[in-house]
């Protein structure tokens, strides 16, 4: 496959090749993106009737990159008379700044074509663009072209202009140049994404980051953000590019969903631009220490949009959080459930979590307060449709048996779950780190309730429950035989018993029986579990094990870093450490950005991890990683209003310094060293 | 009684503070077409409290679109966020508070709780105390030993 260039503002994306071209794949999202519909589905640059060819491709940053383009094919490349210059950026619109240098010492004359086609996509449609129900047009006015869709009242619509004169035709543009000696000529080509609401305005007319911005105010932007994070420097070289990286990745996966004009992280390029449930919470859940200004408008976010009804299309109840959120004509038109789609199982506990993780750090009651409501309805839904059967746990079962999930967890393909054997088990199913987040959505609930809505009462139930679903979770999912938690219970209440990383979320949530804990730690970093470059979803020789199978036996960063913070919960900084440092290596081979998830194949093996084929790139939860690894290796831990800092890093590690941690104790630095008997130290710095 | 649509304003006060967050608040002016006519309907929320007239005023949220339509909402049959996706409604204002009155509209007709479904399926299984804990390994000497 071809290298293929991305760059993004949000939900809108441009995935071309290394010339800057789209061509058509029915396999893979080329194209120009937004909210959710192929707007470009074809861009390609010709002169004189031949395509070009790249010399280099410079990514400027996440919203720019630089194509030098010469023509003719490298065979019969001789010298080059001509150089093509295509310079691009997405600030809302997507502009393309051509110039062509003629290096000859006498004028030339050249045609040059630009060939536009789209065919409106729905994201959901790419692997299989199916007769579309709407028209397209292309209308040509006197300085733009219009490529027009509609269905019924749906429209988009993209308009391309040019800034030097172009003779405008349905299949593209043109340009008939004379280039002087030594000269050069120079268009701005802007393309414009319009979502259409009543009287022809734009749905996100709303939207003040929708406006184009300038390059200059996006850059500004991304340095001001960058100047609001911790600076950390390390003796640890991966670790610093890991953590730049991800700030960056971090800058450029925020978006403005249509309903409010904060800025949410959207879960990954290029099949997860958009807010999902879980993904979204546990990103934040990651990065609170380091960027928090991203967690209260996703927790306000999704707290607006709570379940609120039954309805089967949608997996929804109410009280639930949602799983995913989309914009495109398939969802508008009811062929896909996400208006939004509710079917995740885990989105609604993981919603007080980290509402109460983010009050732990900013001290921030007033939005405490102000989602009380809907954190009641969250805390009720898991006693009521959570607990689909009734006795005492968290359950899933879709009702959308079209296109609904199969599993409403985060390993969510639909041979996830299985039996030691490799046999699935029926529905409902319980999963194991389910009933984890559960409980410790009830005690963070329990702690809020007494904090800030003043009901003690309430507080005490949550306590009682919880403590009543631990004692409950240990007697029926502990496999007695080769002590572990069952990855779920089928509706027999008999134990799921494949061996999988699901059992170090446990460990995090803290529902694990403290003298159950060390043999849990001695599976996670066991040889059947870690494979040297992490945990693996699924461990060697459970009957579905494959170390290529996405949820089967791959290592997933995110994964990693949830249970190496569970592991430091449960006081096991050995093993939290190692894994800490083996994400870190793996780091090294991907220039600091984790992929989704990497095979599960032996380090010994491999020598280098290998990156899953159709990861997504950058994913949210996968840049949250080194971000979240930091704070478990420093244990950075709020304490009231300090903030502790309790360092147990890898002996090879050398220093790790972070200074200025925002929060509710202003700013506060942090220290450790790769020895775990030196302890860190924290100062209050000033704000 | 009138339409769907009457009947969903005539009984919005009193469901309202049952259905809507304590907090929210703010004014929202639904102006339905029908027959090249437009019915207004004009809420105030207010911590609680729902208020509805017919009056054509000023409100923090505007939403047009067709009374057949609205009906439609009012029975659960159609779905807000999609028909303003398809840019069957426009909303002009404050649509986060469009998305909270979303709360009383009823679910679509006919949709059963889904935990009737697994017990009137599952039956016996279902309820609490009723879980046999079995390790498979277990039920396998089970097995054998009969």
């Amino acid at each position: 496959m071809k290298r293929l260039v991305s760059i993004l503002d949000g939900n809108t994306f441009v995935v071309s090749d290394n010339r800057g071209d789209i061509d058509p794949s029915p396999t893979f999202p080329t194209g120009l993106f937004s909210y959710d519909t192929r707007f470009l589905s074809k861009w390609e640059l010709r002169v004189n009737g031949e395509r070009l060819n790249p010399l280099s491709v410079d990514d400027l940053q996440y919203f720019e990159s630089q194509f030098f383009l010469v023509p003719g094919e490298p065979t019969h490349y001789v010298d080059a008379k001509l150089s093509i210059i295509r310079h691009r950026t997405i600030c809302g619109s997507f502009m393309e700044v051509l110039t062509i240098l003629n290096h000859e010492d006498q004028p030339v004359e050249l045609t040059v074509q630009l060939d536009v086609e789209s065919d409106f996509a729905d994201l959901f449609e790419i692997k299989d663009v199916k007769g579309k129900l709407g028209t397209t047009t292309a209308t040509v006015d006197e300085n733009q072209l219009r490529l027009c869709y509609q269905r019924e009242t749906y429209r988009r619509e993209t308009v391309i202009t040019s800034s030097a004169p172009a003779e405008y035709r349905p299949e593209g543009l043109l340009f008939n140049l004379r280039i002087d000696a030594h000269g050069q000529w120079e268009t701005q080509i802007l393309v414009e994404t319009l979502v259409e609401g009543a009287g022809g305005r734009d749905i996100r007319i709303n939207l003040q980051r929708h406006h184009g911005r300038s390059r200059d105010e996006m850059r500004r932007e991304l340095d001001e953000w960058l100047a609001r994070a911790p600076k950390l420097t390390s003796d640890c070289e991966p670790l610093e590019e890991t953590y730049q990286r991800s700030l960056v990745d971090l800058a450029a996966l925020r978006y403005t969903p249509l309903a409010t004009g904060d800025r949410l992280p959207t879960a990954g390029l290029p099949w997860f631009m958009t807010l999902f449930g879980r993904d979204s919470i546990i990103t934040c859940l990651q990065t609170l220490p380091f960027t928090p200004e991203l967690t209260a408008p996703t927790l306000r976010y999704l707290a607006m949009a709570q379940g609120v009804h039954l309805d089967d299309f949608r997996d929804q109840e109410p009280g639930k959080i949602l799983h995913e959120t989309r914009y495109g004509e398939s969802t508008a038109f009811e062929e896909q459930p996400h208006s939004p789609y509710y079917g995740s199982a885990d989105s609604t506990a993981l919603f007080l979590i980290l509402l109460d993780e983010y009050e732990r750090w900013s001290g921030d009651t007033a939005l405490v307060a102000e989602l009380e409501h809907q954190a009641r309805a969250a805390l009720n839904w898991i006693d009521r449709y959570g607990d689909l059967m009734g006795n005492g746990y968290v359950w899933f079962e879709r009702r959308n048996l079209r296109n609904g999930l199969e599993n409403q967890c985060w390993k969510d393909s639909w041979d996830s779950i299985s039996y030691s054997s490799g046999r699935l088990p029926d529905f409902p199913r319980a999963t194991c780190e389910l009933q984890g987040y559960a409980y410790d959505a009830k005690m963070r609930g329990a702690r809020l309730a007494r904090l800030v809505w003043g009901d003690p009462l309430y507080a005490d139930r949550l306590e009682r429950e919880a403590a009543e679903l631990k004692q409950r979770f240990n007697r029926d999912f502990w496999v007695e035989k080769g002590e572990y938690y069952a990855l779920a219970l089928d509706t027999e209440g008999g134990q799921v018993d494949a061996l999988s990383s699901n059992m170090g979320h446990l460990l995090w949530s803290g529902i694990v029986d403290e003298d159950r804990a060390p043999k849990v730690a001695e599976h996670l970093v066991g040889p059947r579990l870690f494979s040297g470059w992490g945990v693996r979803t699924l461990a060697v020789g459970e009957g579905r094990y494959n170390p290529i199978g996405y949820h089967v036996g791959t290592v997933w960063p995110f994964d990693n870093s949830l249970i190496a913070w569970g592991l430091r919960r449960y006081g096991f900084r050995e093993e939290a450490g190692r894994i800490a440092e083996a994400m870190i290596d793996a780091a090294k081979y991907f220039d600091g950005r984790l992929p989704e998830a990497f095979a599960g194949y032996d380090r010994s093996l491999t020598k280098y991890p290998v990156q899953y084929p159709t990861a997504c790139n950058p994913q949210a939860w996968s840049t949250g990683t080194p971000m979240l690894l930091i704070r478990t290796l420093l244990g950075l831990e709020p304490h009231g209003e300090h903030l502790m800092v309790d360092p147990a890093m890898p002996e090879g590690m050398g220093r790790i310094e972070v200074l200025d941690i925002p929060g509710r104790w202003g700013l506060i630095d942090a220290f450790g060293r790769g020895r775990a008997e030196h302890r860190g130290a924290a100062r209050r710095g000033t704000d | 009684m009138g339409s769907p649509t009457d009947e969903f304003f005539a009984s919005l006060e009193e469901r309202g503070p049952e259905l809507l967050p304590t907090r929210a608040r703010g004014t929202i002016r639904f102006d339905l077409v029908e027959d090249g006519r437009v019915g207004h309907w004009f809420v105030a929320i207010n911590r609680g409290n729902v208020l509805v007239s017919h009056e054509k005023r000023a409100a923090d949220c505007v939403v047009s679109t067709e009374k057949r339509l609205f009906d439609e909402f009012a029975t659960g049959a159609a779905h807000l966020i999609t028909a303003y996706n398809r840019n069957d409604v426009s909303v002009q204002g404050n649509l986060p508070l469009l998305l909270v009155f979303r709360r009383t509209f009823p679910s679509p007709p006919g949709t059963r709780d889904p935990r009737e479904r697994v017990r009137a399926r599952l039956g016996g299984r279902t309820g609490p105390g009723r879980l046999r804990t079995r390790s498979p390994a277990r039920m396998e000497r089970q097995e054998t030993q009969q």
